[in-house]
């Protein structure tokens, strides 16, 4: 197991390092001159100019400007943005509602989606499989920021049940419509995935010898099928914690919750390079450690997985 | 030395004895004959008999007809000019020849609806193309070269993979905001979208490098090459296909979101996305200007996704042998 | 005789008792998509009594599997019985609810299934497997508290029925009750080797959690133990187990050595004949009357085979247990169970005892199984020579000594060497060591071994689809190892494959005539027209109509695939093909059928083969010479006649002995 993790890690480092660089890359590289934009219509006055390159490293080669951002960001040091703030304070002030937000939806679209998925896929032909399957399909066909539309204007608007924005500082009531609405679509995939295993194990050849055991349905159910099929949803889940952080841009951006997405798709707006690629930097390796959670979950599920 | 009757051990247990069927009623058939009267059938044409039998693929089907219909010829359905627009009509409710009525600026809502999927399904059957092609083509490379070169190409598709696409697409189509052409995130789209279908070609490369049918025509002289080409990459399609036509929903649900957060089309165009963002400010008053566009979206999006769904049970390789 | 006293005694017992299992005008049907009935199963009738082997033959599809898994009321998919009455011990089940179902399969009914490696379920251990079956039936750790409560009640001094026999002996107990056993044996006066070999005996009969206190006291009165004190010490010291050392004790009767610890292991850590031996514990964990083994064995080496039938057939015998056998192997089938049930296409064509109806078979399909079955062929060549008759007039094929003694070598293989290096392992892994032989013109020669002996990593290169480590393949005196470009190719022409599995050897996607033209195409040969022809050609002598050449690998049988892949291996008039596992996957039938095709192919183009098998009963009429590999090593290497005859090495007397109906009278005299 040791071995394992230690391989999994080394293996992590060429993506991480390739990912920030892409990001770098893509935010400092390409045409387009962000000391410029900070200026917006006014004209360029070249010696403020000057002095906010050196001060930002903007005045050397790419690959020193990367590598001088990564010694930083190794001390945790992600510099100011262009006016003039902690990137650290900015993120710290947006990390904790992502991280709330994160969870909440987790919860929902884990709880939700295993439940419905499950019925399903017992009930599998059955008029509440149809319906779960129909319900499931229009969520993943809905666009994440219609669905968000569709539910401010009837549970906040019209049935007045939950808040229709959550403002700087939500609390719990606020943001369960944004998590709801965040992990709608992941919970509509973790349907058809639970029911996709539930009815292919549901037909394996251990199924049958468990039940030529003399066990009864509910134990053949929980210990043989349940059990096995659980191991990818899991594995799913997993991969979307990950994921969610960095997804969360379209629900905060409707929802007006002053988190990560938020705070990213302001600062990409606002042309504010170095807390973009400092969030990006964060979201990935939240995403990278959870994907090697996933590797460790996936082996204590599966036997099999363990010593490899 | 028993108190057993002899006569019994000659004879069989009741319900055992000596048992031969009726020739009449249990005819021999040739050993392993062929039904020729039987249609001749490939593959695909399995696949097409299982899928026009699916309920799903007809409907999702009629759908995606009607939608390309409504791209190409979006006059038929509507008279009015979607940029055509006249602030004394703002917001008014439907009339004769408006069904849907008019937006904030006095846009005619069904015309731009209609006007809008011809964008909506240029883009997804674009970045499609080149995201399957693009795909394809480092997944087969990765899988059938393998060694280094699969080792180098799988890195680079974690990278990419880690780099969440809607993050990426946004950064970059920012720097480009000036640009007015509708390309600019089509290639975006084929930048960050290309991972999935490489993942899965490789796979599928992969797992048609090791059948024995690739042995057999190396053994009959075959060149490697010639294994790619012929027998590899033929078999390695339906999960390809399979991943492109659910692709199609995701980028035009994508292009719709970039469009909502003003980074996607320029204003200019007419497209979906655009529509929704400018009447989410006018939600509370008239939640019908912004239902519409989205409703159309749903429908083209619902319809790809039902045929991806179709066409994955048709060709699901799980199901192909037996 | 003994013998005939206890056959007589069980028949009378199992005619009073009457038949455990009654299936009577069994129908069972499978719903179409399109919602037509296929009928899996028509009319058929069989029975089964207590402790007898009763074995159902046929081949795939013929309704076999499918009639057993009704019994157990566990049909897939679609399947359902439709009509006819399935009776245990006199009470109908086939109507019965899943639920009552339930009470009887494990307790009543056992299952051994086919494959071993998915009728496992990966992620638990097997110990919690095993668990499971006595669980379900109630016969977990509870057992044991009942009584013990039920004796309680009752009082000491009351002997409670049954209870010596369904106590059994605790691991925690054992080291006292061995030293006190010897105990016992030193005060009625044992010594020395006497007294070893007797408490070695004891060491290796006593395994807790299997062994009663019945059985313990009966060990030590037969050792000579006086009866009031072993049983004193029986009940002492053998007072009911744990729930481990129960698990531990099915699995180690079922023959799996270190069975506490291999109980806490996951069934990947298991080899194939380790999980076929607990699915054999779990089938018989609770003791049922009837256990179905449903082709327990096909999917293992036949060595391995063997051992494991013995033990089950040893542990059946000791249970009282009924077995209904199901096997597409017609020796096996006579071998093992007494009376025999025929089926073909859905239907039971004949039946009967077994010896009979392998003696005197009636219905044509049976004579037709009895002609084809290899095993019985190579069983009928034994006995006709037994009996010092000519061989040569019941075998298919007759080893070509004069090719064998003056023709050339057309491959020969010399000192191959194949290493293979193992992921996280330092040293590498032989697959082949240092093996040579040469196959002679027109001659063929197999290669017997079981899985992992080496012999397709030496098909592959020959065939140059693998290079080897050391040594060298040598083609009409070339070194093919230096063949490039235009050689290379002209060697690929003159030595073709035919692979193991007709499903995967031919692309899905080529219909039949581009599949058989293909080498045609890839070496340039004629145009359009000739090549058309040619592929007509090709089909008929392979003795398939035209009319397939439009069809496509997935609608044609594995017979159909195998022969269709000799077509394309003729196409280009080799002189070797080399057939690696070329009929293992097939039914009995269809397999004489292809391995006539091959015997008249050589006839006729003087061709070789290197034939690649696992069946040393197939070689038989097949092969002009063997050799026989085991771990990569050559063991033996002589003419097919001289092998069955004089086999020299204990490894292929094994291999000898594991072919089923070894022990069979086929009435020849």
């Amino acid at each position: 197991m040791g071995k394992y993790l230690l391989r999994r890690i080394l293996q992590m480092i060429p993506v991480v390092l390739g990912t920030t660089l892409l990001v770098y890359a893509l935010v400092f590289a390409l045409p387009g001159d962000p000391v410029k934009a900070m200026f917006g219509d006014k004209p360029v006055n070249e010696a403020v100019a000057a002095q906010i390159r050196a001060e930002y490293n903007l005045d050397k080669p790419f690959i020193i400007q990367y590598l001088l951002f990564l010694k930083n960001a190794l001390t945790l040091d992600f510099g100011k943005t262009f006016s003039g703030q902690l990137v650290i304070d900015q993120i710290g002030r947006a990390f904790p509602v992502t991280i709330k937000l994160a969870l909440m939806a987790f919860v929902f679209e884990a709880v939700f989606g295993v439940i419905f998925g499950v019925i399903s896929g017992l009930k599998k032909g059955k008029w509440c499989d149809t319906v779960i399957l129909i319900f499931s399909l229009l969520l993943i066909s809905v666009p994440t920021f219609v669905t968000g539309f569709l539910a401010q204007y009837f549970l906040g608007v019209k049935w007045h049940l939950l808040p229709v924005t959550a403002g700087s500082n939500p609390g719990f009531i606020d943001l369960l419509m944004p998590a709801m609405v965040l992990g709608s679509v992941s919970m509509a995939y973790i349907i058809r995935l639970s029911r996709a295993e539930i009815s292919s194990n549901i037909a394996l050849d251990y199924v049958r010898t468990a039940r030529a055991k003399g066990m009864d349905n509910k134990s053949v159910m929980l210990r043989h099928v349940l059990r096995n099929s659980m191991i990818p949803v899991v594995t799913y889940l997993g991969q979307d914690l990950g994921a969610l952080m960095g997804g969360a841009m379209i629900s905060e951006t409707i929802f007006n919750v002053h988190g990560i997405g938020y705070l990213t798709y302001q600062s990409i707006l606002k042309g504010e390079g170095n807390l973009v690629v400092s969030i990006v930097t964060l979201l990935m390796l939240i995403f990278v450690v959870c994907n090697l959670l996933v590797d460790m979950l996936y082996a204590a599920l599966d036997p099999r997985i363990r010593y490899a | 030395m028993t108190d057993m009757n002899e006569t019994n051990l000659s004879t069989a247990l009741p319900g055992q004895e000596r048992y031969v069927a009726p020739l009449e009623e249990t005819p021999l058939k040739a050993v392993d004959s062929i039904d020729e009267s039987a249609p001749a059938s490939s593959m695909w044409s399995d696949a097409w008999r299982t899928l026009r039998r699916n309920p799903l693929f007809i409907i999702s089907g009629l759908l995606i007809i009607f939608i390309i219909f409504v791209a190409l010829f979006p006059g038929v359905l509507t008279k009015q000019n979607p940029n055509y627009c006249n602030l004394d009509n703002s917001l008014d409710p439907s009339s004769a020849g408006h069904p849907f009525g008019f937006d904030l600026q006095g846009c005619d809502v069904y015309a731009r609806v209609v006007y809008g999927t011809r964008t909506s399904l240029s883009v997804g059957v674009f970045a499609t193309l080149l995201v399957v092609l693009l795909g394809t083509l480092i997944g087969a490379v990765a899988g059938f070269f393998g060694g280094w070169v699969d080792a180098v190409l799988s890195r680079l598709t974690d990278i990419f993979l880690a780099l969440p696409i809607l993050l990426g697409a946004i950064v970059v189509l920012q720097m480009f905001k000036t640009s007015d052409s509708i390309w600019k995130i089509i290639l975006v789209m084929a930048l960050f979208g290309w991972t999935s279908v490489a993942r899965i070609a490789r796979g599928a490369v992969l797992e048609a490098k090791n059948l024995e049918f690739n042995t057999a025509s190396t053994a009959l002289g075959s060149t490697p090459g010639r294994n790619l080409f012929r027998h590899i990459l033929p078999n390695s399609l339906a999960p390809i296909i399979v991943v492109g036509t659910t692709s199609l929903a995701t980028y035009i649900v994508l292009e719709a979101t970039l469009s909502f957060l003003g980074v996607g089309l320029p204003t200019t165009t007419v497209s979906w996305g655009g529509d929704i963002s400018h009447a989410q400010s006018i939600l509370r008053t008239n939640p019908m200007v912004l239902f519409y566009p989205s409703a159309a979206l749903a429908i083209t999006v619902l319809a790809f996704i039902m045929m991806g769904d179709a066409v994955k049970d048709a060709l699901d390789p799980k199901s192909r042998t037996a | 005789m003994t013998d005939v006293n206890t056959e007589n005694k069980l028949e009378a017992m199992q005619r009073a008792n009457g038949p455990l299992l009654e299936v009577k005008d069994l129908q069972v049907d499978f719903t179409t998509d399109e919602g037509h009935a296929v009928h899996a199963v028509r009319n058929s009738s069989f029975s089964v009594y207590p402790g007898q082997w009763v074995a159902i033959v046929g081949e795939s599809g013929s309704g076999k599997s499918t009639s057993a898994m009704a019994v157990l009321g566990l049909l897939p998919g679609t399947g359902h019985v439709v009509g006819g009455s399935i009776k245990l011990d006199g009470q109908e089940i086939s109507g019965l609810k899943q639920k009552d179902y339930d009470k009887l399969r494990g307790s009543k009914m056992g299952l051994v299934p086919q494959d071993p490696m998915s009728n496992l379920n990966p992620v638990w251990r097997i110990g919690s497997q095993v668990k499971e079956a006595l669980v379900a039936n109630n016969m977990d750790i509870d057992h044991e508290k009942r009584s013990e409560f039920a004796k309680a009640l009752a009082g000491e001094g009351m002997e409670l029925k049954g209870d010596d026999d369904e106590t059994f002996l605790g691991s925690k107990e054992l080291p006292e009750l061995l030293a006190t056993a010897r105990q016992a044996l030193v005060n009625i006066g044992k010594t020395g080797e006497d007294l070893d070999k007797t408490m070695a005996y004891f060491t290796e009969e006593w395994v807790p959690g299997s062994e009663t206190r019945w059985r313990v006291a009966d060990d030590l009165i037969k050792a000579g133990v006086a009866d009031d004190d072993a049983w004193y010490l029986a009940k002492k010291y053998v007072i009911g187990s744990t729930m481990d050392d129960r698990i531990a004790g099915l699995l180690s009767e079922a023959g799996l050595p270190d069975a506490a610890t291999r109980a806490r292991q996951f069934p990947h850590e298991f080899s194939g004949g380790m999980r076929q031996r607990a699915l054999i514990a779990i089938g018989l964990a609770c003791r049922p009357e009837l256990l179905i083994a449903d082709e327990p064995t096909s999917a293992l080496d036949v060595t391995v085979q063997k051992k494991i039938l013995d033990h089950l057939h040893m542990l059946t015998d000791s249970l009282g247990t009924a077995v209904l056998f199901i096997t597409h192997d017609l020796g096996l089938a006579a071998e093992r169970a007494q009376h025999i049930v025929v089926m073909y296409k859905g239907q039971v064509v004949e039946s009967g005892p077994s010896l009979e109806v392998l003696q005197h078979p009636q219905h044509p399909y049976t004579k037709r199984l009895v002609a084809a079955a290899p095993s019985l062929a190579s069983q009928r060549i034994i006995s006709v020579k037994e009996h010092g008759g000519d061989a040569k007039a019941v075998m298919e094929h007759t080893v070509n000594e004069s090719s064998l003694e003056n023709g050339e070598a057309i491959i020969t293989v010399d000192h191959l060497t194949r290493e293979f290096k193992l992921p996280r392992r330092k040293e590498m892994f032989k697959a082949v060591d240092d093996v040579s032989f040469s196959i002679k013109k027109g001659t063929t020669l197999a290669i017997v071994g079981e899985s992992g002996s080496g012999k397709s990593t030496v098909a592959n290169m020959v065939l140059k689809l693998l290079e080897p480590t050391s040594g060298t393949v040598t083609y009409a005196g070339k070194d093919i190892s230096a063949f490039k470009g235009k050689e290379l190719l002209d060697f690929r022409r003159h030595v073709q494959p035919v692979f193991q599995n007709p499903y995967g050897s031919l692309d899905p996607m080529y219909s039949i005539y581009r599949s058989i033209e293909e080498p045609l195409r890839i070496h340039g040969i004629g145009d359009k027209n000739s090549r058309t022809a040619r592929v007509r050609e090709l089909l008929d002598m392979v003795e398939l109509p035209e009319s397939v050449m439009s069809r496509y690998p997935n609608e044609l049988s594995g017979g159909q695939r195998q022969r269709i892949a000799i077509a394309r291996a003729m196409a280009l008039d080799p002189d070797v093909i080399v057939c690696d596992e070329a009929v293992s996957a097939l039914d009995v039938l269809v397999q004489d059928q292809v391995l006539r095709l091959l015997n008249d192919l050589q006839a006729e183009k003087g061709l070789s083969y290197l034939f690649i098998t696992h069946d040393l009963a197939v070689v038989r009429q097949i092969a002009d010479e063997v050799v026989v590999m085991q771990h990569g090593k050559l063991v033996e290497h002589a003419t097919t006649d001289e092998v069955f005859d004089h086999p020299q090495m204990q490894y292929t007397r094994d291999l000898l002995d594991a072919i089923p109906g070894g022990k069979l009278q086929l009435g020849l005299d």
